[in-house]
């Protein structure tokens, strides 16, 4: 991020520093007036930063509003996303509109090697424990008070008069991200891909499940990420080995494999520009335990394609449902910076081609000159079965498909009898052939 | 996973504790095992338990000013290991699911535990 776009300095204390003192301050217990919240002072729709030793923070929603946002053609509020063309448009008019891409909004697609320091959104703040998840907001349109739970959505519908209130402005609960990636894949797709892959894998599928199954129960939600573009230098040394020779020789009466090779010490020192890292924000995904979830299968549709996200605007969640961001960046930085030196130690095989028989680091140092981090709803659709095992405890399967890309994995809740039984016959079939190729030295 | 790879995986244990470099019977000893080889493909076939985000091929990244050393140290004569013992050029610190950097560091372990469970 070029520090020209560095307006203000001013000492950072978390997310207490948000230059939107009204909505950080907010009493969730007290109706936050849509009004107050838009007179506000307005900074711009430029990036500011703000900055305490090496971290700055730019500011990603400082245009937004809280409350009753309209179309800006017929002054309805029912907006929602259009899959077909990613964009927002009018349940009235159907008046089709966008938010302006993140990348450009936020300056986030500068040079990588310029990064210095910790660089990040106002929505990728520290989350402050009592900051309320429930917020209550005054409907502008009939005076209610309209209750709104971030742990599901932004959103919630007037009781009353049926108008729908957003929540755009960040506050230190993790609910308002710095962007938004739009659903590209409708659900139409999305379940036939689900069916797709559960088909497949039908014969040793537990007939519970197989009964129960039925992928239209497919749920569109928005999965809290940090994006996260990284500068550092690398120095790794070690050993590596080139075959120079390969034979066999006897040993008794058995011919065995030897080799011959050229051993080298080896070093690489180089600078590496980490672009669109992408890392689950939510403490419960980040828990990949197999024995215990799996979340692993939602980690595995990633990548997604980031750089077309979009300043975040409630709407684009309409009809869909999302998980707050409950991590931080002290939780995430050891966990982003572990898998920036994963990618540095496999970017630099390019350069080691010549040692076939593999190289031993014996020392790698990534140091991270720069970082941007960037807080980013994705969208997943997710297939969840809650399997009832024989002894009362349960195990939540997902199916989940990346809204964007279409990639799918899934998790099958198996029929254990069945597959041993077959498993067990296989064994019985595998040890007769076996100890007859044994016997013959095959 | 691809079978293959859990033949090879069992097979090099196979081989590891008959204390033999000899090829002669490997298809044999592989079939020995062959229904936990088959149950643990259809386990990972259905759980997908390995599977998880290859970050560190999948992210986008571009090295500059690289700088290479390649000291030539000695030759080395009548190796048994078919790769440099404890390279570790392709493992993997940073996946959540740790199963797969088990797997990926071509250890038995992770494939184990799942036989286990």
């Amino acid at each position: 991020m070029s520090t020209g776009n560095t307006e203000q300095e001013i000492p950072l204390q978390h997310a207490e520093a948000h230059s939107n003192p009204a909505s950080a301050n907010a009493e969730p217990a007290e109706p936050v007036s849509p009004e107050t919240s838009s007179a506000q002072p307005d900074v711009g729709a430029g990036v500011e930063a703000e900055a305490v030793a090496d971290t700055r923070v730019f500011h990603t929603d400082d245009d937004a509003k809280d409350g009753l946002t309209k179309c800006e053609r017929c002054g309805a509020t029912e907006i929602s996303l259009n899959i077909a063309t990613g964009m927002l448009r009018c349940g009235f008019c159907r008046h089709e509109f966008s938010t302006q891409n993140a990348a450009e909004a936020f300056n986030l697609d500068t040079d990588i090697a310029s990064l210095e320091g910790t660089l990040m959104g106002s929505g990728s703040s520290d989350i402050i424990p009592s900051a309320e998840e429930v917020l209550t907001f005054k409907c502008t349109a009939c005076g209610a008070e309209v209750v709104i739970d971030t742990n599901n959505s932004t959103q919630a519908r007037c009781h009353w008069c049926r108008n729908t209130l957003s929540m755009n402005q960040q506050v230190p609960n993790g609910a308002v991200p710095d962007m938004i990636l739009p659903f590209s894949i409708n659900k139409e797709s999305a379940v036939e891909r689900i069916a797709k892959f559960v088909g497949k894998r039908k014969f040793f599928a537990h007939p519970t499940f197989k009964s129960e199954f039925n992928p239209e129960n497919v749920m569109g939600v928005y999965m809290p990420y940090m994006i996260v573009d990284v500068n550092a230098h690398a120095r790794l040394s070690g050993e590596g080995e080139h075959q120079t020779r390969s034979y066999t020789v006897k040993v008794g009466d058995k011919e065995q494999r030897r080799y011959d090779a050229d051993l080298y010490n080896v070093e690489r020192d180089f600078d590496i520009h980490i672009n669109d890292l992408s890392v689950e924000s939510s403490s419960e995904r980040l828990n990949q335990n197999t024995a215990e979830n799996t979340n692993n299968i939602i980690n595995t549709i990633m990548p997604f394609d980031v750089e077309n996200s979009v300043r975040y605007d409630s709407n684009y969640l309409a009809g869909f449902t999302s998980e707050r961001r409950d991590s931080n960046l002290d939780q995430l930085k050891p966990i982003a910076h572990t898998q920036a030196q994963d990618i540095a130690r496999h970017r630099v095989n390019d350069t080691l081609k010549f040692y076939d028989r593999g190289v031993r680091w014996t020392n790698e140092t990534v140091d991270v000159h720069g970082e941007r981090w960037v807080s980013a709803y994705l969208p997943v659709w997710l297939y969840s079965y809650q399997q009832r095992k024989s002894n009362g405890s349960t195990f939540l399967h997902y199916v989940a498909v990346n809204a964007r890309t279409g990639e799918t994995m899934g998790s099958v809740p198996l029929n254990k009898g069945k597959l041993f039984l077959v498993s067990g016959i296989v064994q019985v079939v595998g040890m007769i052939v076996g100890t007859v190729l044994v016997v013959l030295g095959i | 996973m691809a079978i293959h790879d859990l033949f090879t995986i069992l097979g090099t244990e196979v081989l590891a504790a008959g204390s033999s470099d000899d090829d002669s019977g490997l298809l044999g000893y592989v079939l020995f095992a062959s229904g936990f080889v088959f149950y643990a493909y259809v386990f990972i076939r259905y759980r997908n338990t390995d599977k998880r985000h290859s970050h560190e091929s999948e992210t986008e990244a571009s090295l500059a000013n690289m700088k290479e050393k390649d000291e030539f140290v000695k030759a080395r004569r009548g190796l048994t290991n078919r790769r440099l013992r404890g390279a570790n050029n392709t493992a993997v610190h940073g996946a959540l699911n740790k199963s797969t950097a088990g797997l990926l560091g071509n250890s038995t372990a992770g494939l184990l535990s799942k036989l286990r469970g």
